[in-house]
């Protein structure tokens, strides 16, 4: 049963949860030394709107994820497409990568802080490191599964090995290189924040962090938000991309969580 | 074709041989349904008023949106009726009568994938009666269905027509007095489906349930049935109503050959058609 | 499918063929011939191994391991309990799906990293801190998937435990609970892997005991040996505990129709 009408129960929960929340901190029932009420993250929350904060370290975030997915993206998609497509690689060469998949990137960063320092490529390498793992994986089941199935179509249409790929290959594996890809979107946030958190003190990991060693609760509270917000954002933003670009697969592809 | 050994018996529950209400084991009176999806008001099926006898093998046939599987889901008590009265051997039905089974079509989703076979048989028994009576039934019902060979197996590895057999299996270890089965073969291939229409009607001959056996197979009502009605609608009503007096046992060649079966076909052809149906 | 060996079966995809490490190896072996002395920073794979022997030797390597260890387990063992119990009571209430919602959807969408500052901030550096946080990161997934998984029940099998007179105990033990338990094991596949890295990363912002704290220690003290090595006992350990898992999903689903979950691999 579908229901197109507006989400009342869950509005009404929403506010009765922040209503709750503001009471048990007003009147001292929930002792949390630096649990801040709604209004007071409100509050904070304009204030870094106002001095330009949030702008810049936004800015920041959304700048390393979107170098950071392009290029997992690429790296991942084409590692997947070579590994789709050879048996030969999979046999020989599929097993090292399995090992190091389930490696925590988180455990690179300290390696990345001996060779890069505090920087952007300390958070970029970690960040690309750990996104390229979703994409990889999802880009070679589909082409593997779909190099499979449709081998016998194109030796009957006498297509050449990159007409196969283009025309046939590459539409049929979309709705899984998409999945790859959003998956990837998620990993990126992610490792963006970590990084932020522990190897480049820039951009909203970072800006949480800040506050949380000075000390300054409502802050950290309205950047924790926000950044859950802007998660979903993205998310929504891709959704509608991918529904946009490629209306079949789109659809197909984000229908699933 | 024959799985049941000769000398084997299922246990008759007494009831099914003694009828109640002058006969009836089902009386419907005037009922009707109603819905209403999205706000508005549909009418699926208008005061229909039929009667079960005791030991019948009734079939209803009809095209789609007839309100069938709806007619099914209110004598088993799946639904409740918006008016009119279903009586169940005298007492009005209220959630699934005892002594009443529904089979569905979709044997894939109606067995739980994770247990055996014999545990999905069990499903209805388990907690009601003791281990020995349990296992008893259980071995009877597969035996009467013919998978006693696959007690262990898992659905899953079984084939469409085993599934659904093994769907048979489980309403059976109730011991019922009447199954109803909605559309059961429609999804098998003809031969699993002649095979297992002469399953059912070997339980039927052997156990004297009723059964009320939904189809939109015109050719299938006439080989199964003593009686077949014929729905029509929307809204589902009563359009005809066809005694089957073919002799007993049925058999797949012989029965379908006789000019009485093409008869009985033809006359409920026409009435399906007519009725506003393909 | 092998029905006799659903252990066997499991153990292939949970651990990939040896031969497909020759690059690995060959790569390992290449990094070590280049440079048997050591750079600061590419110290040969040889020296990783002394770095963590003297880890081992001095008894912090096992300590930290030990550490990091016990709350990944308590807390995905937490994380099971609670994660299926309320995404089996959401899933059966509707109306508790339409209230809880945007909440849902909410914390769903919300990068766990950021959890952990939130909850170093509230709860303070008390002991149970490092469990706290890494069971509320890791019961998302669980909770989220098997309240969709219980809430997706078919009307099918609904009408099934009508006709077949199932009271609603009944309904809950035999039908919605182990019809919900492959979308359950799917949420924990989702959940070991978060764990570990949330526990690493409290570890590194916090320096409670753990792996992550030892690294962090490492490396702020230039020690690169040891952080290239700690981050092998890293990787090791993560491969170790999402083969184990992929072992015991393979043996509890031997009785389910089998599915891509073995293939898709994590």
């Amino acid at each position: 049963m579908r229901d197109d009408r507006f989400n009342v129960p869950g509005a009404l929960t929403l506010l009765a949860f922040l209503a709750a929340w503001e009471a048990a901190v007003r009147f001292g029932v929930v002792t949390f030394a630096y649990l801040p009420a709604p209004s007071a993250i409100a509050l904070a929350f304009v204030a870094i709107v106002r001095s330009g904060e949030l702008f810049a370290a936004t800015v920041h975030t959304l700048r390393s994820i979107v170098i950071g997915w392009v290029l997992a993206g690429l790296i991942g998609g084409l590692l997947g497409l070579v590994f789709g497509l050879s048996a030969f690689a999979r046999r020989y060469a599929l097993a090292s990568l399995e090992v190091l998949r389930p490696l925590p990137a988180i455990a690179f960063l300290p390696v990345a802080l001996l060779l890069f320092n505090f920087s952007l490529t300390t958070e970029l390498v970690v960040m690309i490191y750990a996104s390229i793992w979703p994409m990889f994986v999802n880009t070679m089941g589909g082409i593997a599964n779909v190099a499979a199935r449709l081998h016998d179509v194109s030796l009957t249409l006498k297509l050449t090995p990159l007409q196969t790929l283009v025309k046939v290959l590459l539409p049929a594996a979309a709705p899984a290189i998409l999945v790859g890809l959003r998956l990837c979107l998620g990993t990126t946030l992610v490792m963006a924040i970590i990084a932020e958190m522990i190897g480049n003190p820039h951009g909203l990991g970072y800006a949480v962090v800040n506050a949380l060693m000075a000390i300054q609760p409502e802050q950290m509270f309205a950047y924790v938000l926000f950044i859950g917000v802007l998660a979903i954002g993205l998310n929504f933003c891709l959704i509608l991309a991918a529904r946009r670009l490629l209306p079949v697969y789109g659809r197909e592809a984000m229908s699933h969580v | 074709m024959a799985r049941i050994a000769a000398e084997q018996k299922f246990e008759v529950s007494p009831a099914a041989l003694a009828p109640a209400n002058g006969g009836n084991i089902y009386e419907c009176e005037a009922v009707s349904l109603e819905l209403f999806p999205h706000g508005q008001r549909r009418l699926i099926i208008d005061r229909l008023s039929l009667n079960v006898r005791a030991g019948e093998f009734l079939t209803i046939v009809g095209s789609s949106g007839t309100g069938k599987s709806t007619l099914l889901r209110l004598l088993g008590g799946l639904m409740p009726a918006s008016s009119g009265s279903i009586r169940f051997r005298g007492s009005a039905v209220t959630g699934a009568p005892s002594g009443v089974v529904v089979v569905f079509q979709d044997y894939s989703n109606a067995l739980l994938q994770w247990r055996s076979v014999a545990r999905n048989v069990a499903l209805g028994i388990e907690g009601k009666l003791d281990r020995a009576e349990i296992d008893r039934r259980v071995r009877q019902s597969l035996q009467l269905v013919g998978l006693e060979k696959n007690a262990s197996d898992h659905p899953w590895q079984l084939s469409g027509g085993m599934q659904q057999r093994v769907q048979i299996a489980r309403a059976l270890a109730l011991k019922p007095q009447v199954m109803l089965m909605d559309e059961p073969f429609g999804a098998l291939d003809a031969m699993t489906k002649a095979s297992l229409q002469d399953e059912v009607l070997q339980v039927h001959e052997r156990t004297g349930t009723s059964f009320v056996f939904i189809t939109h197979d015109i050719d299938e009502a006439v080989y199964l049935g003593d009686r077949a009605v014929v729905l029509a609608g929307p809204p589902g009503h009563i359009h005809k109503t066809v005694e089957i007096a073919l002799p007993r046992p049925r058999d797949q060649m012989r029965t379908r050959q006789s000019p009485a079966f093409l008869d009985y076909r033809a006359e409920i052809h026409a009435a399906v058609l007519n009725a506003g149906g393909h | 499918m092998s029905r006799g060996a659903p252990w066997l079966t499991a153990l292939r995809f949970g651990f990939p063929p040896l031969r497909g490490l020759a690059p690995l190896f060959a790569l390992l072996a290449l990094w070590q011939l280049i440079d048997p002395q050591g750079s600061p920073y590419f110290p040969p794979p040889s020296a990783w191994w002394n770095g963590l022997a003297g880890l081992a030797r001095s008894g912090r390597l096992f300590a930290a391991l030990g550490a990091t260890l016990t709350t990944f387990t308590l807390a995905i063992a937490l994380a099971c309990v609670i994660g299926g119990l309320l995404g089996l009571l959401i899933g059966r209430s509707r109306a508790a799906r339409r209230a809880l919602g945007p909440l849902l959807e909410f914390c769903r969408g919300l990068p766990p990293p950021v959890i952990v500052p939130v909850g170093v901030l509230v709860l303070g550096y008390v002991e149970s801190l490092k469990l706290v946080i890494v069971v509320l990161v890791a019961v998302w997934p669980i909770l989220l998937n098997t309240a969709s998984a219980t809430a997706a029940l078919s009307e099918l099998l609904g009408e099934v435990s009508q006709t077949m007179r199932l009271g609603r105990l009944a309904t809950l033990a035999k039908i919605v609970v182990p019809s919900a338990v492959p979308a359950f094991l799917v949420g924990v596949r989702g959940a070991v892997p978060l764990a570990i890295i949330i526990t690493l990363l409290v570890e590194m912002l916090t320096s409670l005991p753990g792996i992550g704290s030892l690294i962090v220690i490492s490396q702020r003290q230039f020690h690169s040996a040891e952080v290239y090595g700690l981050l092998v006992v890293v990787g090791l350990v993560g491969f170790v505990l999402n083969g184990a898992f992929v072992v015991i999903e393979g043996a509890l689903l031997s009785r389910w129709p089998p599915r891509a979950s073995f293939a898709q691999g994590g």
